[in-house]
């Protein structure tokens, strides 16, 4: 095997692992805030295609204005989401705010089946259909368009977490809830926020991969379990963790192509994860949680 | 107190709304023509109209409601209407089982359309044959009617069919180093197993064989993979989403110089052409003649029965019928057709007798002749070459 091949792996492996780490981070975004795994994320990445597509196909905006309104829609679904079916759930009961996200996920794909209907749909290249060659691999420039927005999605998540009040609250919040609540934080508006923000990231990861691949209302399960091993895998809680699981996850998924069998990547994948999590339970980059009694 | 009540009001709203939602509405009858006298004959439709073949779903429950509206519309069967019910398998095999089960048992029905997908087919069967109900299946897989089953009927062109059409092709056009692309399970599988079976004959060899899942994204690891082994072309099996993304990366990869990509009867998607854009452009695969009815030759009595089908859809749906439309087409008037010649009294076995004595019945997806050993009965002549050009399929023979 060629060095212009194992780029182009390499190339590959960096371009999936980023959109899984948009959709990681989501995951974690809301197991920062409430403790609890958000099994609706996929949909939430389903949505922002369908909902771009709708708006610049249906509504026949330019292109640009379509996907802003599909990740702001989506952003939307996602607080709603949880004002209507994880805040009446007072107690925060970890099992039954899990199984209500399940039912969730199923709730906003079979409404997007309904309301779009079953087949996919396509939605152009943001800049050309071209391709750019680095050292002779070649990557889409739709490509270079997903890791940049991931890449920004970061920035800006970084920038809120460190630099902003209500960055500091989530963090409050996510390391002790009722201490949070003691100092004059809403940990319920934390959660709203941290859903509002989950739902805008896998909705942006979904409008920047339509053109690639195109979508429909039933791509949410398969990316959201992807996007979530990327989070176990990195380490709950941290985006840091969530984008390094997503990039990582990526590139063993490539490379078990190149070196080992199509066949078998997504099994590989699965027992690279186990091996992580029997050797370091908290994820590769999660900080380890000590019990203080 | 107030408060609380209003959150339990939310939590009931919101678990109505799950329950509502997520529960598939079972039985949309499709009522019989009320001028027409007599109990309607039932037949079940088995379908995977949510889930990932909707796509092929979809468009059967179409055709079939065309199709029954217009049978009743002429009098029905012997004088008694049509009902045909349609139960979603949610393109879960499991559930296309208890959709079977519950249409013998509790329905009554003579015979069972379905399913959409060939794992669906082949699940049914345990409920099939215990229940003596015969069963026509929408799914192309080969093993539909190679693992035979009395009671088991097929209408789309299995690949045993489809496969040496395509390879004779292949072998025609000088391809002697071939590589596969195919989806993991059902369709991908089937079409690559039948492949790898019969390539010696064609002298072809298969260098390179790549899978995907259902769902992957991007397909360019598999694609670089086979590159490097320089085939003279690439048979894709996929009949989802998919098969436009592989043919996207391969443009990507490929520059100037993509590989030649050839594909199968579920490539004969709208959906496809247009998600795969410009990296389509010279794709061929083989299909029924459905896609261009010119190619059953103008006046022929197919040609007739296809463009009557045609107008007849397209008016109710506003788009055309595709291939999937097609089979259900034939899966209906088949039953149809084996109803008509049955007395007043009769069984579901005397349905399955009287499928099997088909002859010669000139339909959309090809003319059918079923025997006691051959539960499908399409041949090469019903398949066409067609060749993807300005963003639409046309057929090979004229472009070329």
């Amino acid at each position: 095997m060629g060095g212009v091949e194992l780029l182009q792996f390499a190339l590959a492996g960096l371009k999936n692992g980023a959109i899984y780490a948009l959709v990681a981070l989501g995951f974690t975004l809301v197991y920062a805030a409430t403790g609890a795994i958000n099994f609706a994320q996929g949909e939430f990445y389903m949505l922002g295609g369908m909902l771009s597509v709708w708006a610049y196909a249906g509504l026949g905006l330019p292109l640009p204005v379509a996907g802003l309104v599909g990740v702001a829609l989506t952003a939307v679904v996602g607080g709603v989401f949880e004002f209507l079916a994880v805040r009446p759930r007072k107690d925060g009961d970890l099992l039954a705010i899990i199984i209500i996200t399940v039912g969730g996920s199923m709730v906003l794909s079979s409404a997007a089946r309904h309301l779009f209907g079953p087949l996919e749909k396509a939605l152009p290249a943001f800049s050309g259909t071209g391709t750019v060659s680095i050292f002779g691999a070649v990557l889409e420039i739709q490509s270079l368009w997903i890791l940049g927005l991931t890449t920004l999605a970061v920035l800006a998540l970084w920038y809120l977490y460190n630099r902003t009040s209500l960055g500091r609250a989530m963090r409050a919040c996510a390391v002790n809830r009722d201490a949070a609540r003691l100092v004059g934080i809403d940990p319920r508006k934390i959660v709203t926020v941290s859903f509002v923000l989950a739902a805008a990231l896998g909705a942006l990861a979904g409008l920047a991969v339509t053109p690639l691949t195109q979508t429909a209302f039933d791509v949410g399960p398969s990316v959201g379990i992807k996007g979530f091993a990327a989070a176990i895998l990195g380490g709950l809680g941290n985006p840091i963790a969530a984008v390094a699981g997503g990039i990582v996850l990526g590139m063993l998924e490539s490379l078990s192509i190149a070196f080992i069998s199509s066949t078998y990547k997504d099994a590989i994948a699965l027992v690279v994860l186990l091996g992580v999590l029997f050797w370091r339970p908290q994820g590769i980059f999660g900080a380890s949680r000590r019990e203080k009694v | 107190m107030s408060r609380s009540l209003g959150t339990r009001m939310t939590r009931l709203i919101v678990s109505v709304c799950i329950v509502a939602l997520t529960v598939p509405t079972f039985l949309i009858g499709c009522d019989g023509d009320r001028d027409t006298d007599g109990e309607a004959v039932r037949i079940g439709a088995v379908l995977s109209l949510t889930g990932s073949l909707a796509g092929l779903g979809e468009p059967a429950r179409r055709a079939i409601e065309v199709e029954v509206e217009r049978i009743n519309d002429e009098g029905g069967v012997n004088g008694r209407p049509v009902e045909v019910l349609f139960e979603d398998d949610a393109s879960d095999e499991a559930r296309s089982v208890a959709a079977a089960s519950r249409l013998i048992d509790q329905e009554g029905v003579v015979a069972i359309i379905g399913g959409s997908g060939t794992g669906q087919s082949m699940a049914m069967r345990q409920e099939i044959e215990p229940g003596e109900v015969p069963q026509v299946a929408l799914a192309g897989g080969s093993v539909v009617t190679d693992e035979f089953s009395p009671w088991v009927f097929q209408t789309p062109w299995p690949n045993r069919v489809v496969v040496p059409f395509t390879l004779e092709h292949l072998q025609a056009e000088g391809i002697e180093r071939l590589a596969i692309i195919a989806e993991s399970g059902g369709y991908g599988k089937d079409g690559s197993d039948v492949t790898k079976a019969l390539v010696d004959d064609f002298g072809i060899e298969i260098i390179a064989e790549e899978q995907f899942n259902r769902g992957d994204t991007d397909m360019t690891p598999q694609l670089t993979k086979i590159r490097a082994e320089a085939p003279d072309a690439v048979l894709m099996w996929a009949a989802g989403a998919e098969a436009a993304t592989i043919l996207k990366n391969n443009a990507a990869i490929g520059g100037a110089s993509p590989m030649r990509f050839f594909g199968a009867p579920g490539n004969a998607r709208l959906e496809f052409v247009e998600g795969a854009g410009e990296a389509a452009e010279g794709f061929v695969f083989a299909a029924g003649h459905i896609l261009v009815p010119e190619t059953y030759g103008v006046g022929t009595e197919a040609y007739e029965v296809a463009t009557g089908f045609i107008d007849r859809y397209t008016e109710r749906w506003g788009e055309g019928p595709d291939i999937f439309a097609g089979h259900a087409y034939d899966a209906i008037h088949i039953i149809v057709e084996a109803l008509r010649r049955l007395p007043a009294e009769f069984t579901p076995a005397d349905v399955r007798d009287e499928i099997e004595a088909t002859s010669g019945f000139v339909s959309v997806g090809g003319t059918f002749t079923f025997s006691p050993t051959d539960h499908n009965g399409m041949t090469a002549e019903d398949l066409t070459m067609y060749i993807i050009e300005d963003g639409a399929w046309k057929p090979l023979e004229e472009v070329r």
